[in-house]
């Protein structure tokens, strides 16, 4: 009986419908509405029978299946073994005595922070075999012959996103272990079960929704990725449904494209479905009002090789790819000592003979206007969509029973990550670039960018939303009702505080991914709205190695910054 | 060298309906509520007249594939005091469907593109009469014809056949495409996957357009004629497909190629299809990228850089004085709005301009020239046709 | 200060009735003991009373107010009924200290700042916490944190009381220890209290009035002498008690109760009995007695032992009767010496049962 919640008074109850109402009202207007647009425009006359040339006919095996089956070997490679490695060192930052665990926690919030290609081209440097030509990577520069497989292809693809998006499944949940009360490990540590068995059969699973979370944002990235795959995928011809859409659109065939990216669509709905049954009904409140000590697992003899392995993983996804993508920033030949170092690339003058003349990035006032725009965008964005996440998380938990509801929120708030980000551009184009009703013609204002941002960026908002609030216990809830407290107050006052740490965790990856890749404003960005990755963008199609890898180190450092801040703002609960 | 003779010898009788088809367009487009008709006679006005009214005008906003406009940008401020140019630039799969969005929600911000990617420019721009074509009458006379319509183009870029010259120092060690099919060249020969980029297609679609070309080179390399392999329409096909089965190594990215073909200090490095004026960066990045001309029976296509006016431009004169000065002035190398454009291995379109040294010409190289029209109509299938060979 | 009364109140959760027409009515100041096994329905009726969860039949009235009547459109929401709950896990708000824990529903109610820190001081030494106000939560035992819970519930001084099952999370000694201070608040704030828990040791310690609850449904309330002197059903007696009361099953057959051949009682008035019922005092181990019992545990308490056995099944007495259940039963009996677990001895019945109940499970 206890299972069956409040759902307090029928007065207290309306206003929470008209929330949720609200909540469903802009998820449509942000998400649904393109989405239409996308199906639309796959279906019109113009399409030429995109669909049927996807799904059945000769070409269907090379457009669909093959590249669905990549697709789902990178999702599902990529959301299992990032879950494992991030859930192990939220474990070892979290709960473990490894020495350095605090630097280990920094470390880990990194990859993410990096750009995908600098993490494939750590890959190259070290696995490159001569399939390609050029240069080889370390590896066979020592003699090792290195076998295609792992050159090329799925393992490399599947290991490097893997490395790119750990952190994305590691900041969920060491966020939700934070707040594993220490009585839980304890009751299970006396039960006589070794440590491996009580972290993996009875702490994860109490931090489930966070282990869910974590599964489908990296299974949505990894899906929806683009760059490794084109990078290390298709010298062996391994595609995915990312390199097959893209494809399609950038050679003119937009609605074929549009067509493999519904199918994404669906292919992650029914991921989610899955995802959601699997953990369905299980009660997983972790903070309870029966506080206890979170208390440190004594790792004993095997507190260095954890430590090894921790630092080793760590080292190899944060610090080797950052020092490779420093490294190229000096290096007067791209991807080559040979020509020895220069700082030119940072703080050199105009020089005819170098790059067609282009400044030093810290030199040139363009970057430094785009550094603020970034900046703004990125803080606003994080804001707009944290919020609007976190109401839906408190609709959904306030609703438990509204199963249409959750299935809508659910759904429109994990597509976006689905849907090309060109494709969400255009889309959003159409919708906010005309007046409609009592919107003004918003393009090429900053309110645009921030809509299509906020859409692009639902996923992480509401995904760690959900499991923040997941892990609060209703009683506490319930507990402020009784006071007399009204709904807006408890929030502020009981809810909020107890999920900010979730919420700041949300807000940094949305941030992060705002300032770092940025393909769905891509359309939407105009000189009046400069930003800093489609500088990088623009050099790096011209060619201007150096410069376009100087620009990602900052876009990477100020996410650093963002991630070690959010830390700092953290309530020190617990923690006295 | 018979590739440069154009196969495509339009009369102008034959541009007359283009032309009034293209009016008809300019006038949808311009009919739009937000926007006066155009009536304007652009061809008519003399240069001082535009200038007078682009001056009014004051600002001019233009869409480029290229980071070189900000070149452009500071060049023309200097010429034209007093017309601010805002400068975007974004890929031309970008632009494009920017372009055609802003059109459709009736929000152009942009009054010119710079584009290539010509074959999708024509079908997904031009014909739904988001660009308009604008020749400035200055240069007119020194453009061929092919180079005024359907839109105008300033320059002409390649994607051909690259070796590297430091292992092949006695010149380009394939003589006919058709090697490339053979066990010497298994797994040795890079290119951008034509599924992903449109100029790496256009280069596919070429080969299909000039089958009997490739017939005869195959003719000429063999000794035999060609047989087609079940279910292969042409000869261009046939040499994908088999260049395919000979392992051809597919890429996400021309500077791959580059990296992957030029590298110096390879024993047998591979060659590739790449950006002939690519060569520029050999001392920068140690490279030795060597263009393979003269291999039978082309080395690979050279395409427009085309310029465009919006249909809803909000600085119709300022636009059109940007595209004039797009195109160079009377100097020999076209002065500063072209100097950006004037490198190796590029090719102005005008014929009174004349090519940078130190590249081969366009006539020595043999790059096929595409047809931006023939090549849109047939790319679809030669797409198609890639994916079931894969 | 205020009177509680339940009338007809149900609650269905979709096709399943967690409670079905409970009516019962206390006074003001009372001590009422919702009492049942685990899924009888006693914790949802405690949410209802709070206002978290909603009834779909009834009415609830605190006092002259009806705060619940679903079929009237009546709902006061949680917040306005003016109770307080202390919560089975205590549900205290971790990022508060113990002093902001105690304060804040105060600052809710809009007392004065004054009136705040004299009542959460008052409280805090009441409970006899006072050194550990500016704890967090995270940093007290487990018997600490539920003095803290109580302190909060009763700092701004509700009408009603509510308690879900408390002591449960605490050890034995705390939990007695609790128990007497609950007592005490209780006695200290004379408000109407509702306290749910399964353990009649608690609820026959506490209570001024006990509700069993089975299955959702009322089976009796009243005083605890009340239940224990005249258990309304088979149920209460078999529940109540330490030990509980006995029963024996039988059939009646023409009026007379059997337990297979054992003549247990007459059964007046051409009415049937199910169950005759025996106060465990008054049952004697006797091996020349008229029931077997297989001794199974034998306990030492306070100068007696209780004897626990099972009474074998009897074989089903006529055919066609199937409706007797005398499979073996567990009973528990007091008596003055330790018997042996695993042997066998014999139980003497008085020659009357204290109570008989019917099929129903009524008192007859």
């Amino acid at each position: 009986m206890r299972a069956a919640t409040a759902r307090g008074a029928a007065a207290a109850r309306r206003p929470v419908v008209w929330l949720a109402a609200g909540v469903v009202a802009v998820l449509v207007l942000l998400v649904a509405l393109p989405l239409g647009g996308l199906v639309r425009a796959t279906v019109g006359p113009g399409a030429d029978g995109a669909w049927g040339d996807v799904a059945s006919g000769p070409l269907a095996d090379a457009l669909l299946w093959q590249p669905l089956r990549g697709s789902l070997l990178v999702g599902l490679g990529t959301g299992v073994l990032a879950t494992v490695l991030g859930a192990f060192l939220a474990w070892v930052v979290v709960l473990s005595d490894v020495p350095g665990r605090k630097v280990i926690g920094v470390l880990a919030a990194v990859p993410f922070a990096l750009p995908s290609f600098a993490l494939a081209l750590a890959w190259e440097t070290v696995f490159r075999n001569d399939r390609v030509g050029g240069n080889p990577g370390l590896l066979a520069a020592l003699g090792v012959a290195v076998p295609d497989w792992l050159a090329w292809g799925p393992v490399p693809v599947v290991l490097t996103l893997v490395a790119h998006y750990f952190s994305l499944s590691y900041l969920v949940i060491a966020a939700a272990l934070a707040n594993v009360g220490g009585d839980v490990v304890a009751a299970a540590e006396l039960t006589g079960a070794s440590r491996l068995r009580v972290a993996t059969r009875i702490v994860l699973p109490s931090v489930a929704p966070a282990v869910l979370s974590g599964f489908l944002l990296a299974f949505a990235e990894g899906v929806s990725n683009f760059a490794v795959p084109a990078l290390l995928g298709l010298p062996v011809r391994f595609q995915t449904l990312s390199t097959r859409l893209y494809g399609a659109i950038s050679t003119g065939d937009a609605e074929r494209g549009y067509v493999l990216s519904i199918v994404l669509v669906v292919v992650a709905g029914l991921v989610l479905l899955v995802g959601n049954r699997l953990t369905a009904g299980r009660s997983y409140s972790t903070i309870t009002g029966k506080a206890t000590r979170a208390r440190l697992v004594r790792t004993g003899a095997a507190r260095l090789p954890l430590a090894a392995l921790a630092w080793a993983l760590v080292a190899a996804t944060a610090v080797v790819p950052g020092v490779v993508l420093a490294l190229s920033t000096v290096l007067r030949r791209s991807g080559s000592l040979d020509g020895g170092l220069t700082w030119h690339y940072w703080v050199g003058e105009s020089d005819p003979s170098v790059a067609q003349g282009l400044r030093g990035v810290l030199r040139d006032p363009t970057v430094l206007d785009a550094l603020g725009g970034t900046l703004r965008l990125g803080v606003v964005v994080a804001v707009c969509a944290v919020v609007l996440g976190a109401l839906a998380a408190a609709v959904l938990r306030a609703l438990p029973r509204a199963r249409a509801l959750h299935a809508t929120v659910g759904l429109l708030g994990y597509v976006p990550f689905l849907i090309p980000g060109v494709a969400l551009g255009a889309a959003v184009i159409a919708q906010f670039g005309a007046p409609t009703g009592p919107l003004p013609a918003l393009y090429g204002t900053f309110a645009i960018l921030v809509l299509a941002g906020v859409a692009a960026s639902l996923p992480f908002a509401l995904q760690t939303a959900r499991a923040a609030f997941g892990q609060v216990s209703r009683e506490l809830d319930e507990a402020a009702v009784l006071t007399g407290a009204v709904a807006p107050r408890r929030f502020a006052r009981i809810t909020l505080p107890l999920v900010s740490r979730g919420l700041a965790n949300g807000a940094v990856l949305v941030f992060v991914t705002m300032v770092r890749d940025l393909s769905v404003v891509v359309l939407l960005v105009t000189p009046a709205t400069p930003l800093l990755s489609m500088t990088t963008f623009r050099y790096a199609s011209e060619g201007f190695t150096q410069h376009a890898n100087a620009i990602t180190l900052v876009i990477a450092l100020i996410a650093v910054t963002a991630t070690l801040l959010a830390r700092r703002l953290e309530p020190g609960r617990k923690e006295s | 060298m018979p590739s440069r003779i154009r196969t495509r010898t339009r009369t102008a009788l034959a541009a007359v309906p283009l032309a009034l088809a293209l009016t008809a367009l300019t006038a949808c487009g311009a009919g739009s509520p937000a926007a006066e008709p155009d009536t304007t006679d652009w061809d008519a006005l003399t240069h001082d007249e535009l200038v007078e009214r682009a001056q009014e005008e004051g600002t001019v906003t233009v869409y480029a594939f290229t980071s070189r406009i900000a070149q452009v940008e500071a060049a023309f401020e200097a010429e034209y005091p007093g017309i601010d140019v805002v400068a975007s630039d974004i890929s031309s799969t970008e632009l494009i469907t920017r372009l055609a969005s802003e059109h459709a929600a009736g929000s152009a911000t942009a009054d010119v593109a710079y584009v290539s990617d010509a074959p999708v420019v024509v079908t997904e721009l031009l014909a739904d009469g988001v660009l308009v074509p604008y020749v400035p009458p200055r240069v007119a006379g020194a453009l061929p014809e092919e180079y005024r319509s359907p839109l105008v183009a300033n320059r002409l870029s390649t994607k051909v056949l690259m070796y590297n010259e430091e292992a092949y120092p006695d010149g380009s060690p394939v003589q006919n495409l058709w090697a490339l099919t053979e066990p010497e060249w298994a797994g040795k020969v890079v290119l951008v996957d034509p599924n992903v980029r449109g100029d790496y297609l256009d280069l596919a679609t070429e080969l299909s357009l000039r089958a009997d070309e490739m017939a005869a080179a195959y003719e000429e390399h063999t000794g035999e004629a060609l047989v087609l392999d079940e279910g292969v329409e042409d000869a261009g096909l046939q040499f994908l497909a088999d260049l395919y089965a000979n392992d051809a190594v597919l890429v996400d990215d021309t500077d791959t190629v580059n990296a992957a073909v030029g590298a110096t200090g390879q024993a047998a490095p591979p060659v590739g299809f790449t950006s002939y004026s690519d060569r520029r960066d050999n001392e920068d990045e140690g490279w030795a990228l060597q263009v393979a001309a003269g291999v039978a029976p082309s080395p690979g296509i050279a395409f427009p850089a085309q310029i465009g006016v919006t249909a809803d431009a909000a600085n119709p004169a300022a636009a059109r004085l940007l595209a004039d000065f797009l195109m160079g002035d009377d100097s020999g190398t076209g002065g500063p709005g072209f100097e950006p454009f004037y490198v190796a291995g590029d090719y102005p379109t005008r014929t009174d301009v004349e090519a940078p040294a130190d590249a081969v010409s366009l006539d020595e190289l043999g790059a096929w020239e595409i047809d931006p029209e023939a090549s849109a109509a047939r790319r679809g299938d030669v797409a198609d046709f890639l994916l079931t060979v894969q | 200060m205020t009177t509680l009364a339940l009338d007809g109140l149900g609650k269905r959760f979709g096709a399943a009735t967690a409670v079905a027409d409970l009516t019962l009515d206390v006074p003001s100041g009372a001590f009422l003991v919702l009492l049942g096994p685990s899924g009888c329905g006693k914790t949802t009726t405690l949410r209802m009373l709070a206002g978290l969860e909603e009834p779909t039949s009834g009415r609830i009235r605190l006092g002259d107010r009806v705060v619940a009547d679903p079929a009237a459109g009546v709902l006061v929401p949680a917040q306005r009924r003016g109770t307080g709950m202390v919560f089975q896990s205590y549900a205290l708000w971790p990022h508060m200290s113990v002093r902001q824990n105690v304060a804040w529903p105060l600052a809710v109610a809009r007392w004065s700042r004054a009136d705040r820190t004299a009542r959460v001081t008052e409280v805090l030494a009441a409970l006899d916490i006072a050194d550990l106000a500016d704890r967090s939560p995270a940093q007290i035992s487990g018997g600490q944190q539920q003095r803290v819970a109580i302190a909060r519930t009763i700092a701004p001084r509700p009408e009603v009381v509510l308690f879900d099952e408390p002591l449960s999370n605490l050890d034995a000694r705390l939990r007695v220890e609790t128990r007497d201070l609950l007592g005490r608040v209780h006695r200290s704030t004379g408000a109407t209290s509702v306290y749910v828990t399964h353990d009649q040791v608690e609820a026959l310690a506490l209570a001024t009035h006990v509700a069993v609850l089975r299955d959702g449904r009322l089976e009796q309330v009243g005083t605890p002498t009340e239940l224990l002197e005249r258990p309304a059903t088979a149920f209460v007696a078999g529940f109540l008690g330490n030990p509980p009361a006995v029963l024996l099953a039988g059939e009646t057959r023409d009026g007379v109760l059997r337990r297979g051949d054992l003549r247990l009682a007459d059964v007046p008035g051409g009415a049937t009995a199910r169950h005759a019922m025996y106060r465990p005092q008054d049952l004697r181990l006797d091996p020349e007695g008229e029931v077997d019992l297989d001794v199974v545990e034998s306990t030492p308490a306070a100068g007696d032992h209780l004897v626990t056995g099972l009474v074998p099944a009897v074989a089903a007495g006529r055919a066609g009767s199937g409706e007797t259940d005398a499979g073996p039963q567990r009973i528990t009996v007091v008596a003055d010496r330790r018997v042996e677990p695993g042997t066998r001895t014999r139980l003497r019945l008085p020659a009357v049962p204290a109570a008989l109940f019917g099929p129903d499970g009524a008192r007859l």
